[in-house]
């Protein structure tokens, strides 16, 4: 009996059956909690960037081309750990259940969200997206420096230099 | 220091061993000892490197006593020194006995891999990633590539991520025309090898059948993981940590985030504790069932292999239920977790549970009765009581080799302290031995899942808020499905400033090729595989290096040299 | 196993091999795929969800896949993890081992974009850059799928199988959308 113990199996293959799943031809075996692609509402995202500091792979990326600053997706790097929905303080970032992202283009793989841009009200360069502005006034009751949101940060540091140089230079001339 | 230690002894030590300990250090090299402190389970000694080898000498023998790691930092922008922080466990106390040694720039420090066998790659990894010498040992290069540049070593802080990916060009053409050509008699498994999922490589050295000599020439899977997480923020590191292993990730992030909160004193909510614990109970589960999948494929039992994967796949669901993916969970963060387990899912825990251990049980009883597997496992691939002590393993084989070496029972961390469990032992120390532990251990993470969820306490999932502050140590230890793992962070401001990374097979795969002695050819696969071996987390940043009983290591080319002058 | 090509002789340029052959062998390859695992240096997250493939639950020898030991006898490598420089030579070794045509399923974030460590001193940055050291050594690949996922699901692996051979066509697109005013 000891002998032929492990034909015991058949018995279980018989009670459990037929264990494959027929994807592709049925629904996959995702859960409700699965994390996918993830989504940017370009309605809410005014590009501030927050996401892009925490991805921990660097998917999201932000930054000037020509007269638009673009918030960059590569889900060919995404690691998919959801921080970028997060931490995001417009929420406009949605986990999505999409996993069938399989192409032959590297390109397909981005998807990006152009942002119209505010140039500096000195040296010309876009700095921030408008919606940003409009965001920040927003949050602070227009409350803020007219410089903060005008003028680039490394011409608000040559400025602020400058402010400080003449106070610097006007003390010892007295 | 004074000479009168007593007072300081009580105050310090934990127990009967630790006072041992701290006394007889004390004595031999009072002078030296600079500083002595203690926190929590963690006694720290700052010591003088010309006497942290005499300190050793005395106290080596101490039972109990075993190197969990050793890191090694640069702090030469803030103590102009490097340092070497070697931690020891004494387990029957669940104290960490950190030597905390500052090194200057060119000076050498003198070897202690003649005491504790383990720490042989330590100080090569030293050496490789940080520049730091020893004495009365070879050092050669191995972590790093063969073509790496002299005198640039990449865990020094004056070189970032980018300028090192700038520094470093890999003499690609060389590499592509490598010849295949193999020079001496001996059995290549890997690097691509269908036994092997991963890139690896193992001579063996046979004679007629049987195996008489074994060397394993890791290294394929380093990835710059240490240096990369000095450009991370603090919440970035758990997904790096995580990516460490596919297998065992969460093992990694948890024990990255033990460290932190140890370092700085976070208070965590009891209920991500309670779902830290579970979580990591899943992924056992589903490691061992694909541990034991693989090694009835390795035993030519493929019947066993499927039904194992059929079985493993509900808790792969389960996993994906917690947590939001099937492997790499991402759900911690430093003081808590991401994501809460509601209460809808634990009646559903509850039920794959069920079915899981009526399955699993089923398949062990019949897996085990067949003759070819119980006949291949029984007496294959025996790993010593002594031996497993003396090379500091960890996990289910130094337990098959009967030493209770747990880290959940004996430096027990997340709500472990909370449930009840065996920790299963088996004295043989063959392959056999080795499968049961993993076996019983699959009963009694199910029986730990069902203990906690029934006990899960209510309240927020994460801690409010914390202060980072710079160049605390902190420990962070979990026992892994494989064994210890054990992290030590140096904090920052924005993220760790050092963080030292050490896996089970890290130290289990010094013990190798002391089981592979003798065993047949045809058992060496699964001989390998039954310490459950993670390429990818011991390679994060070492090679390993075949030690075969004699003290001294040589590099392939010697080897080969002297086959072909003796042959 | 569809050998075309003997792996000695220099390798056809993509453009010639799809003149001649790569049409005539495709409608072959709808039969039966051989592939061959190649861990580039991953975490093995990928890689136990290739093995997950070939287990019961999604059982890809339904589609008449089988895994191979060695290259020589693959069409198709699934390729994980980020190329480590030092599994360089053996990678392009591997894949130079394979008859034409050559098939390459690049798994994982890792595969596709480097992953995580896309830009540490120990790895390359996944397929697209080794795909330029192939170039240079005289290897062509005669097509490649990008496979995204950490770690692909399994189910991810079938539907990239399945573009691969043109079974499906790929759902993803490339999508550049301004930011709407709210």
């Amino acid at each position: 009996m000891r002998m032929v113990k492990f034909l015991k199996m058949l018995s279980i293959s018989v009670r459990e059956g037929t264990a494959t799943r027929k994807y592709p031809f049925e629904s996959p075996l995702v859960t409700p909690e699965f994390r996918g692609k993830i989504e940017v509402d370009p309605v809410k995202c005014v590009g501030c960037g927050a996401c892009t500091r925490i991805c921990p792979p660097k998917a999201l990326t932000i930054g000037n081309e020509g007269d638009e600053i673009v918030l960059k997706y590569f889900e060919g790097r995404c690691i998919f750990c959801g921080m970028c929905a997060y931490v995001c303080p417009q929420k406009a970032i949605t986990v999505s259940k999409e996993f069938e992202l399989a192409t032959w283009e590297l390109g397909d793989l981005y998807d990006e969200v152009v942002h119209t841009t505010v140039k500096c009200r000195i040296c010309g360069k876009p700095f921030t997206t408008v919606k940003f502005v409009k965001e920040v006034e927003k949050r602070i009751d227009n409350k803020v420096p007219e410089d903060l949101l005008t003028v680039c940060p490394e011409c608000r540091k040559k400025l602020t230099a400058r402010k400080i140089g003449s106070k610097v230079v006007g003390v010892s001339g007295e | 220091m004074s000479h009168d230690y007593s007072k300081l002894i009580d105050e310090l030590s934990r127990g009967h061993r630790s006072r041992a300990i701290l006394s007889k250090i004390l004595e031999v090299c009072g002078d030296s000892v600079l500083d002595l402190s203690r926190r929590n389970i963690i006694i720290k000694i700052v010591i003088k490197a010309n006497c942290l080898r005499t300190a050793l000498e005395n106290i080596y023998k101490e039972h109990d006593l075993y190197l969990r790691t050793i890191a090694a930092s640069d702090e030469r922008s803030r103590e102009g020194l490097f340092k070497l922080y070697y931690v020891f466990g004494i387990d029957s106390e669940g104290t960490n006995l950190v030597f905390e040694v500052p090194v200057a720039e060119g000076a050498k420090v003198d070897t202690i891999s003649d005491l504790f066998r383990a720490s042989d790659w330590y100080e090569l990894e030293a050496h490789d990633l940080l520049g730091i010498e020893f004495n009365g040992r070879q050092m050669s290069r191995l972590v790093l590539p063969e073509d790496w540049p002299e005198n640039l070593y990449p865990l020094r802080k004056e070189v970032s991520v980018e300028e090192l990916k700038k520094m470093y060009q890999p003499q690609l053409i060389s590499r592509v025309s490598e010849l295949g050509v193999e020079e001496v008699v001996r059995i290549p498994v890997g690097p691509y090898h269908p036994a092997l999922h991963e890139p690896e490589y193992f001579e063996l050295y046979v004679r007629g059948e049987k195996v008489v000599d074994a060397r394993y020439v890791g290294f394929m899977v380093h990835r710059g993981i240490e240096k990369l997480a000095e450009s991370m923020k603090y919440d970035q590191v758990p997904f790096l940590a995580e990516r460490i292993c596919g297998i065992c990730g969460f093992v990694h992030s948890t024990s990255y985030v033990q460290a932190v909160e140890d370092a700085l004193g976070i208070e965590v909510p009891e209920r991500a504790h309670f779902i830290r614990s579970i979580v990591l109970e899943v992924e056992r589960l589903h490691s061992h069932l694909l541990w034991l999948g693989v090694a009835l494929h390795l035993l030519g039992y493929d019947t066993g292999f499927m039904h194992a994967w059929r079985i493993r796949e509900k808790v792969m669901v389960l996993a994906e239920l917690l947590t939001g993916s099937r492997k790499t969970y991402g759900i911690d963060l430093v003081g808590g977790v991401k994501k809460d387990i509601d209460k809808d899912k634990i009646p559903r825990i509850k039920e794959t549970l069920n079915v899981l251990r009526k399955e699993f049980k089923e398949l062990v009883d019949v897996a085990m009765s067949v003759p070819q597997v119980k006949a291949r496992l029984t007496g294959t691939g025996v790993l010593p009581r002594g031996e497993a002590r003396a090379y500091s393993l960890v996990g289910p084989t130094v337990r098959g080799s009967g030493i209770a070496r747990d880290v959940r029972k004996d430096y027990t961390y997340a709500a472990y302290h909370y449930v009840s469990f065996k920790v299963p032992v088996y004295t043989e120390g063959d392959n056999l031995a080795r499968t049961l532990v993993r076996v019983d251990e699959v009963f009694e993470s199910i029986s730990i899942i069902e203990q906690l969820v029934d006990m899960m306490p209510g309240g927020p999932i994460k801690a409010e808020r914390w202060e980072p502050q710079p160049m605390r140590l902190g420990i962070g230890a979990v026992e892994a499905p494989r064994g210890e793992v054990i992290h030590v962070v140096l904090t920052d401001l924005y993220g760790p400033y050092r963080w030292r990374v050490r896996a089970p097979t890290y130290q289990n795969l010094q013990a190798v090729p002391i089981m592979l002695k003798g065993v047949d050819l045809a058992d060496a696969p699964l001989t390998i595989a039954s310490i459950d071996p993670c390429f990818s987390c011991t390679d994060r940043a070492v090679i390993i290096n075949l030690r075969s009983g004699s003290v001294k290591t040589l590099p392939i080319e010697v080897i080969s040299r002297r086959v072909r002058e003796n042959g | 196993m569809l050998a075309v090509s003997d792996g000695g002789k220099p390798d056809l340029t993509m453009s010639e091999f799809a003149l001649n052959k790569l049409e005539e062998v495709f409608t072959k390859l709808k039969r039966s795929v051989w592939v061959f695992h190649l861990n580039t240096g991953s975490c093995n997250g990928c890689d136990i969800e290739v093995l997950d493939v070939l287990t019961p639950y999604f059982d890809v020898e339904r589609f008449g896949i089988k895994l191979v030991g060695s290259p020589r006898h693959a069409d198709l490598i699934l390729l994980t993890g980020p190329v480590t420089i030092k599994t360089i030579g053996k990678v392009v070794r591997a894949v130079k081992a394979m008859p034409r045509p050559r098939l390459v399923l690049a798994l994982g974030s890792c595969g596709v974009g480097g992953g995580i460590w896309f830009n540490t001193y120990a790895t390359l940055g996944g397929y697209p850059q080794l795909e330029k050291i192939l170039k240079d050594a005289g290897v062509e690949v005669d097509r490649v799928v990008y496979v995204p996922g950490c770690p692909v699901r399994p189910e991810a692996i079938i539907y990239g199988v399945a573009v691969l051979l043109g079974l499906l066509q790929p759902k993803s697109k490339h999508r550049r959308v301004s930011a709407v005013e709210g």
